[in-house]
């Protein structure tokens, strides 16, 4: 079951779509009206908001990047033959 | 000098020291071919030269001092990095396929290798690069000052006497410089990856990494409670300044605060387009496969040198109490809590920052500096054997100059701005690239005028709104410009232009800058044309992936006016780049392609070597510059390149075959199929050729039978009879040589032809350029020749169409030998018509001489009192020699003769002819038959002879009133006599020679008497020898015993109941031989 949601998921990564998507969503998380949500000098668990906001966002979006790699990888894979058995 | 400064120094040399030996390693271990440098985490960490000592020390004083959002700085990179796997691999795809050097290569190649396009990149680069320089020279030069304690502006140097006085930032600058050439410019070639330079880069990333960690860990977990506490301890000990710095665009901007929004975009357009970034991303790539790692370790190494820089600024406030000084909190505040080594590692950490990025970028600018300004002006001279040595110092003379100019405006500016805000003067330079940059990519009709205008427009926007004001900020030129605008014109206020009020001056600068960029680059694109130079760059850019499958078909559709030789490239080549590199690069090019025997490739092969050396040279000079190169080499030549009519489009099917050229090859097969009229499909098929491909006169010679080869059609302008004068005649030796290898031979340009032969009369009627074609079938000799001329297309012979040509002429051959054998067929056809009309002439002839010699014969036979007689000739051929004849001398008396003449040829009917003529004269005057015979035989002796025929005869003359039958007989078969009562019949004899044998012969007359009853038949030998199937012959005793059986019957009857018994007996209604019967019945 996991295993066919990964596989799935990894599919649709290999789509240029879903990169302009996530890449404009970058676009716009980082702008106005966005950040206003977290435009405020709130703390939670003694962080910033915008502090957290940008360092938890910016994290999860290194490991979208890094989602989109492999589904790279598995595409190559998948057109080329598995490497290694 | 105190030890701070000595021990700083020291440090910093042993530093210095380091990198080195590893960058000599680096190069080592490429020159054993174990790159350490060509692996993902090392490219990574050379991107990461894009974190400077702006990165190191000016995060930090800009978020103590503006707050959080100088994270767009480095969220804009990543987010841009998502775009890398198509935007940066299409990139190093094209410029590793044209050995692209620079970004202002990059550009300059896709807009038809301008050179003021590469000149306009430059000047923006270097331009736009000074600020990031001088916050380098700044930032290490203040480091060095709050880690050595040392105050002052310059280091004193004892000098004889007196004292030299070194500004430090100058000193700063030479060592950055000598760095930037060791690293940089040890060769000229700068497409090739400088391993070392790279290993370099790639360890003072680390370094400050390392390093920078380090400070954050310190500060946040020594100094203070983990982040945390950093931040409660700031909310509590300054609150309003913990709100503004955790907020954004909060109300009170001050004229330094950069809008996110401004700072995010000038980000993700300088990942991209600074100079030292393309070099590090494109240039220095070893694999492209390594972008994939680097997507997201790229972001992991931001957002790891980006952790600390919070809390390193607010513990600096803290724990100094101000944001003053803020940019160096990195330095000081391990120095004010007395943790000097900390503070060494931080103030590394920054060398290495400002060192790595003022040496790639130095390296990349002086490559374009060189490229794009000093190569244009270069090229304009003849190249000279000093000019590789005078390219490589041009090239160390430019980092110097970069790296200078840097210096000088941080004299001029100085203090007066945040290192960040320095930085973000060159960020807005590099995004005057992005139109152009983008358009290159994905905007096919994006043109040179386009790119430069646009270009020039932003970079004077950005030149105005932004580093004028920069100056005049530090009061080198008057706040006067600033405040009231040049000449007291409001409007026109650098930093409010156009009444454009409430901006900050980047936000500012960066909305007219890209207004006018985009704006000239999109309307001078769609206004105008792009020329060839430039469509015939397109193709390499747009559409990068399917390039590389079309690269296959050679199409180049150019070629080289007048051919150059491969040594006359290499010794071009050696002018620029060094012989070993010249050398080297022709073997590459000489491997796996075919060379004639002189060494040299064919015509159709030039424009390839020619993109080659344009190519190898581009690597070390640019594209640009080795265009021009080339260029200007091949017009001292006095060859060119010129346009190939593109008789093919460029809508090519599935075949490789041009619609057009499929429609020219159905056409021909349509014409030749049409008609078998060999002169109309000549005709035609030149019609066709010179309507279809602009060419002006085209013949067709074929071989005649008697293997001469004559002018069979002849279509085109101008024609006249040819003859030995006509200009046609002078390519012969062309056609001969066709003719003679079967294989076609072309001149593309009538005035460059080989000296031997000489075209001048067709250089007079206007003809540019000829082709001959073979007409021949696989494995035969030529039929003939096809020839074509052109008036106003040089060079229209391309490979592909001297084959179109060939295979209609093939398709020729096979209608000219069909339309050979038909005819041969028709001839024959035609020769046994002949003879058959002949034969059935001669059969008439025959006929007509038949019925003439039947109507010699006696029509009807005589009448006599007492006899009944009658006679019947048949012949078996149309005219034979079997003769008989009646002379009814008186009433009493009448002569019957019976005569053959051998053989049944003409020649025997007309001596029958004469015998007769002669025969009727002798009646009258000779009286018995043996006198007849024999005078006969006199006279006839002489034409026998000639003729060489004989004449058997057997002359009677029958008296009635006696009943005596006299005769004579000249060798021919006896008559035989039926009598009634007698079983047998009775032979006629008599002695005497055939006629025609002996001049004169004596012939014995008999005589015998007849009676009432007596049936006498006289016959030619045609009767007895008469044979059935079985060979045997009719005899003498059928004859008799026939005649004894039938000699009651009237005449008539016994002559046709012996035909009808010949024919009975031989089974066939045709005679072998003529048979002629005379019968005498006595009554």
């Amino acid at each position: 079951m996991l295993k066919r949601i990964r596989h799935r998921i990894m599919h649709r990564l290999q789509l240029r779509e879903s990169w302009l998507i996530f890449f404009i969503m970058g676009i716009i998380m980082m702008n106005f009206p966005f950040l206003h949500i977290f435009n405020k000098s709130d703390t939670l668990f003694g962080y910033p908001l915008m502090f957290l906001y940008f360092t938890v966002g910016w994290a999860i979006s290194i490991f979208v990047i890094y989602l989109f790699t492999l589904a790279i990888r598995q595409s190559a894979d998948e057109r080329h033959g598995p490497k290694e058995p | 000098m105190n030890s701070g400064f000595a021990s700083a120094a020291l440090i910093a040399l042993l530093y210095t020291l380091l990198i080195f030996l590893i960058a000599w390693y680096a190069h080592h271990r490429k020159t054993i071919g174990r790159s350490i440098v060509g692996n993902p985490y090392v490219y990574t960490l050379s991107i990461a030269v894009y974190c400077t000592s702006w990165t190191f020390y000016g995060s930090v004083g800009k978020a103590a001092t503006t707050g959080i959002d100088f994270l767009m700085i480095y969220l804009g990179p990543s987010l841009t990095a998502f775009s890398w796997f198509f935007l940066l691999r299409r990139i190093i795809q094209i410029s590793k396929e044209n050995n692209i050097t620079s970004i202002a290569d990059f550009i300059s190649l896709r807009y038809g290798k301008s050179l003021w396009l590469g000149a306009l990149v430059t000047l923006i680069a270097i331009l736009g690069i000074m600020p990031y320089i001088a916050l380098q020279i700044k930032a290490v030069s203040t480091s060095f000052y709050l880690i050595s304690g040392f105050q002052g502006d310059s280091f004193h140097i004892p000098h004889g006497g007196s004292d030299l006085n070194v500004p430090s930032g100058l000193l700063l600058a030479l060592i950055l410089s000598l760095f930037g050439v060791m690293f940089g410019a040890r060769r000229l070639v700068s497409s090739e990856r400088h391993e070392g330079l790279i290993a370099a880069v790639a360890f003072e990333s680390l370094v400050k990494l390392i390093s920078i960690l380090g400070v954050g860990a310190f500060v946040t977990y020594r100094l203070f409670d983990g982040f945390s506490d950093i931040f409660t301890r700031f909310q509590a000990a300054y609150p309003a300044n913990f709100a503004r710095l955790f907020t954004l665009g909060s109300e009170n901007i001050s004229p330094e605060a950069i809008p996110s929004f401004t700072m995010l975009f000038l980000s993700m357009c300088a990942i991209m387009l600074l100079p030292r970034q393309f070099h590090v991303m494109v240039i220095e790539n070893s694999d492209e496969r390594h972008i994939t790692k680097a997507m997201w370790m790229f972001p992991v190494y931001l957002f790891l040198i980006n952790l600390f820089v919070m809390p390193i600024a607010l513990g600096g406030i803290l724990s100094t109490g101000s944001s003053r000084g803020a940019d160096f909190f990195v330095i000081s505040v391990p120095l004010a809590t007395g943790h000097s080594d900390i503070a060494m590692l931080a103030f590394l950490g920054g060398i290495s920052a400002a060192a790595g990025m003022v040496i790639v970028e130095s390296v990349a600018i002086s490559t374009m500096l060189l490229n794009h300004i000093f190569m244009p002006v270069i090229v304009r001279f003849t190249p000279q054997a000093w000019f590789p040595l005078l390219l490589i110092n041009l090239k160390r003379l430019g980092i110097f100059l970069v790296i200078f100019l840097g210096y000088f405006y941080y004299r001029i500016v100085g203090d007066s701005f945040m290192l960040v805000n320095m930085g973000m003067i060159s960020f807005s330079a590099a995004a005057q690239f992005l139109p152009a940059m983008l358009g290159a990519l994905y905007w096919r009709r994006g043109n040179r005028t386009g790119a430069i205008s646009g270009m020039l427009l932003g970079f004077l926007t950005w030149f105005y709104t932004l580093l004028i004001p920069s100056f005049s900020h530090s009061g080198w030129i008057s706040k006067e410009l600033l405040s009231s605008g040049p000449f007291g014109i409001e409007l026109l206020k650098p930093t409010e232009m156009f009444g454009l009020t409430g901006m900050d001056m980047w936000s500012h600068s960066l909305f007219w800058s890209m207004l006018f960029n985009i704006s000239g680059y999109i309307i001078c694109s769609i206004l105008l044309h792009q020329d060839e130079r430039e469509r015939d760059q397109i193709h390499k850019f747009i559409g990068v992936f399917e390039y590389e499958r079309r690269q296959q078909h050679r199409n180049e559709g150019k070629r080289l006016s007048k051919p150059v030789t491969i040594t006359q490239f290499v010794s071009l080549m050696t002018k620029f780049i060094g012989e070993s590199d010249a050398q080297r690069a022709i073997d590459t090019y000489r491997g796996g392609r075919e060379l004639d025997a002189n060494g040299n490739i064919s015509e159709f092969e030039l424009p390839n070597l020619k993109r080659f050396t344009e190519k190898s040279l581009a690597g070390s000079v640019g594209a640009a510059a080795a265009g021009a190169i080339v260029d200007s080499f091949l017009s001292d030549m006095g060859s060119r390149m010129e346009s190939v009519y593109d008789i093919f489009s460029t809508v090519r099917t599935s075949l490789d075959q041009s619609r057009e050229a499929l429609f020219v090859r159905l056409k021909a097969s349509e014409i030749i199929n049409r008609t078998l009229d060999l002169q109309i499909i000549m005709d035609d098929l030149l019609t066709l050729l010179i309507k279809e491909f602009k060419l002006d006169v085209a013949i067709i010679q074929l071989a005649s039978q008697n293997g001469q080869f004559t002018v069979r059609s002849y279509q085109g302008s101008n024609r006249r009879p040819i003859n030995d004068q006509h200009w046609f005649m002078e390519s012969r030796p062309y056609w001969e040589m066709t003719l003679a290898d079967r294989k076609a031979h072309f001149v593309n340009d009538a005035r460059l032809a080989s000296t031997a032969i000489t075209l001048e009369k067709t250089l007079a009627e206007g003809i540019v350029s000829c082709a001959h074609i073979p007409i021949f079938r696989e494995g035969e000799p030529a039929l003939g020749v096809i020839s074509v001329f052109s008036k106003s297309i040089t060079g229209l012979f391309t490979e592909e169409f001297i084959s179109l040509l060939a295979s209609l002429a093939g398709q020729f051959a096979q209608a000219v030998t069909i339309v050979h054998e038909i005819d041969a067929r028709e001839f024959e056809r035609v020769q046994k018509e002949q003879a058959l009309l002949q034969n059935a002439r001669v059969m008439r002839d025959m006929e007509i001489a038949q019925q003439i010699q039947m109507s010699l014969l006696p029509a009807a036979p005589p009448e006599m009192a007492g006899i009944e007689i009658g006679g019947c000739c048949i012949s078996a051929a149309h005219v034979g020699g079997d003769y008989y004849d009646f002379f009814l001398r008186d009433e009493h008396t009448i002569d019957m003769l019976i005569a053959d003449v051998s053989g049944h040829s003409v020649g025997a009917a007309l001596i029958m002819s004469e015998v007769r003529t002669l025969l009727r004269a002798q009646v009258n005057s000779s009286h018995n038959a043996s006198s007849i015979l024999m005078s006969l035989n006199n006279q006839l002796y002489d034409d026998l002879t000639r003729a060489e025929l004989f004449i058997t005869m057997f002359y009677a003359k029958y008296n009635s009133a006696t009943g005596k039958l006299s005769y004579a007989n000249a060798g021919h078969n006896h008559p035989m006599i039926c009598r009634m009562g007698q079983d047998s019949c009775i032979e006629l004899d008599a002695e005497g020679l055939i006629i025609g044998v002996k001049q004169s012969v004596v012939f014995e007359e008999r005589v015998i008497e007849l009676y009432k009853g007596d049936v006498l038949l006289f016959y030619t030998d045609g009767l007895t020898e008469a044979s059935n199937s079985e060979g045997e012959m009719f005899q003498n005793s059928r004859v008799c015993s026939q005649l004894g059986s039938i000699s009651h019957l009237p005449v008539k009857d016994i002559i046709d109941s012996f035909y009808n018994k010949v024919i009975e007996f031989t089974g066939s209604t045709t005679l072998q031989d003529d048979i002629s019967i005379v019968v005498l019945k006595i009554l």
